[in-house]
């Protein structure tokens, strides 16, 4: 038999529960901010349901999508995270 | 008249000496080797038939150096010899060290009454004048036949068991003595060879002196034997590895009680009021050692879960007590499906060269079970390559499998779900720019 090393997760496994809720929370409070960002920044006429508020924000996509994009990434790589861990703590080892 | 005289004896010599020729082929390679005292003891208490037999083995002073000892089988041994192992007593008294040897099938063409040879590899050769003391250990499946082979729920279970009272051998035998232990009092007919003697619940047959080699006195027990027959005639284990962090095994069993078969109604009446006279042969409990750290152990069948089981955990094993819903009568099925998880770190190591390895346990973790026919499958995690499996010879030793990893392979999971959820927010972007609307908006 051979003395080596044992190999583990990278991550401790008594973290899982811990870094579920952490990754989900700061991705839904960033996916949020997604959506929020879209909804306020460029509304105009109060008088108009907010659907059709951001069919009025065409004209200026080009200065917020980079904007838009970049939270979208940020916050679908924490919610990708996220929901890989609490796939993990809940006992479906993927 | 000389000439012919002489040829006839030269032809005479020609004839003694290719006789010889001919049988020493057939006889071991290191004859000089005889055995100078044998003590067989055979292990009936149980369903398997266990035989530990102690040899010291000499080598003649005239013959060469010996590096193997053959032990012989009988062609029904063989079939279902599940272990051989032998390991060599060295050292004095207080210092034994057990060396385990390594035995293989040996390609020797086989003795004049078909008996099959196996060769035990000495670590270190055995010179001429030497003796030397052997252990061998051996077990046999499916050897105990019941008779008779149907019994009703209230007769006790009686099974034959056939063996040699001298010991099968190759080489010359000088003393020998066969013990056989019966699991219960009840001996319902042996065969006599002078001298045999019985003290409760062993039979002795020995000793005998000066054997030949290759003789074969074959014996019949008649005993009681009311231990479990327990039989998985099929099993499947899984085994799911997952690097972060678990190793997840799945069992499917088809049991069987292999004694003798049930005739007659099942009384439920009777086998619960009379539980000493009424089904003595058969079982309800199994044990199952499971590793230790394990966790969500289930067990279930078609049906759904069985409740009726038990776990206790320690820091070196677990035991896992199961009972099917029924009590198991001799020719009884039943199936079910036992399953748990480990932690990776006891089973998942590093070897040379950067390559992983997992190590299991290759058997069935059921105590005291006869395993026909087993199928080990081992899923290994996405981005794995080169799986070599490592099958041991024999049973009832670990299984290993070696596969190269690269860690970043890890990544491909979450780097799925990441993407998953981007391109939901990629849709929610395409259609926030949209413009759907009909007319003109301002």
């Amino acid at each position: 038999m051979q003395a080596t090393a044992s190999i583990s997760s990278p991550v401790p496994v008594v973290w899982y529960p811990t870094l579920a809720v952490a990754m989900v929370a700061v991705g839904l409070m960033l996916t949020a901010s997604f959506f929020m960002s879209g909804l306020y920044a460029n509304s105009v006429e109060i008088g108009k349901p907010i659907c059709l508020r951001y069919e009025a924000t065409s004209s200026r996509h080009s200065r917020s999508f980079a904007k838009e994009i970049t939270t979208a990434a940020v916050a679908s790589v924490f919610l990708g995270f996220g929901s890989l861990f609490v796939l993990l703590a809940s006992g479906v080892y993927v | 008249m000389p000439p012919p005289v002489a040829s006839l004896a030269t032809s005479g010599l020609l004839l003694l000496f290719l006789v010889s020729a001919v049988s020493s082929s057939s006889l071991p390679l290191e004859n000089g080797i005889r055995v100078v005292s044998a003590e067989k003891r055979i292990d009936l208490t149980g369903s398997i038939v266990k035989v530990f037999v102690t040899l010291k083995v000499e080598n003649a002073a005239s013959a060469s150096d010996a590096s193997q000892v053959l032990v012989a089988f009988t062609p029904t041994e063989v079939q279902h010899l599940a272990i051989v192992k032998a390991t060599r007593a060295e050292g004095k008294r207080k210092k034994k060290a057990y060396n385990p040897l390594s035995v293989q099938e040996s390609d020797l063409p086989t003795t004049p009454n078909g008996a099959r040879l196996y060769s035990v590899q000495l670590s270190t050769p055995l010179k001429p004048g030497e003796t030397t003391t052997l252990q061998v250990f051996y077990v046999l499946t499916h050897s105990l036949d019941p008779f008779p082979a149907e019994i009703s729920q209230s007769e006790s279970q009686l099974v034959y068991y056939r063996d040699s009272a001298v010991l099968l051998s190759p080489y010359n035998v000088l003393e020998q003595v066969t013990y056989i232990k019966m699991p219960s009092n009840r001996i319902e007919s042996f065969t006599r060879v002078d001298p045999t003697s019985r003290a409760g619940t062993e039979l002795k047959y020995g000793t005998y002196n000066n054997q030949m080699p290759n003789t074969y006195l074959p014996i019949l027990v008649h005993f009681e034997n009311n231990r479990p027959f327990a039989i998985v005639e099929e099993l499947v284990r899984k085994v799911e590895i997952s690097h972060w962090g678990n190793v997840q095994i799945t069992e499917q069993y088809k049991l069987k009680h292999g004694g003798a078969r049930h005739k007659g109604a099942f009384s439920r009446l009777e086998y619960q009021s009379r539980q000493s006279i009424s089904g003595t042969s058969s079982f309800k409990n199994l044990l199952a050692r499971l590793p230790p750290r394990v966790h969500s152990v289930y067990y279930r069948d078609e049906i759904g879960n069985i409740s009726s089981s038990h776990l206790r955990t320690d820091s070196h094993k677990s035991e896992l007590e199961i009972e099917p819903r029924y009590p198991l009568f001799g020719g009884w099925h039943c199936t079910f499906t036992i399953g748990y998880g480990l932690p990776l770190q006891d089973f998942l190591f590093e070897a040379d060269g950067g390559r992983r390895y997992i190590n299991l346990t290759f058997g069935c973790p059921l105590l005291d079970t006869v395993v026909d026919d087993l199928t080990i499958k081992v899923v290994l995690p996405e981005g794995s390559k080169n799986p070599q499996p490592v099958v041991p010879f024999l049973a009832e030793q670990h299984l290993e499998v070696h596969y190269e990893f690269n860690p970043i392979f890890m990544l491909a999971e979450p780097l799925m779900l990441i993407f998953a959820v981007f391109l939901f927010f990629v849709a929610c972007i395409a259609y926030l720019h949209m413009d759907l609307s009909i007319g003109k908006t301002s």
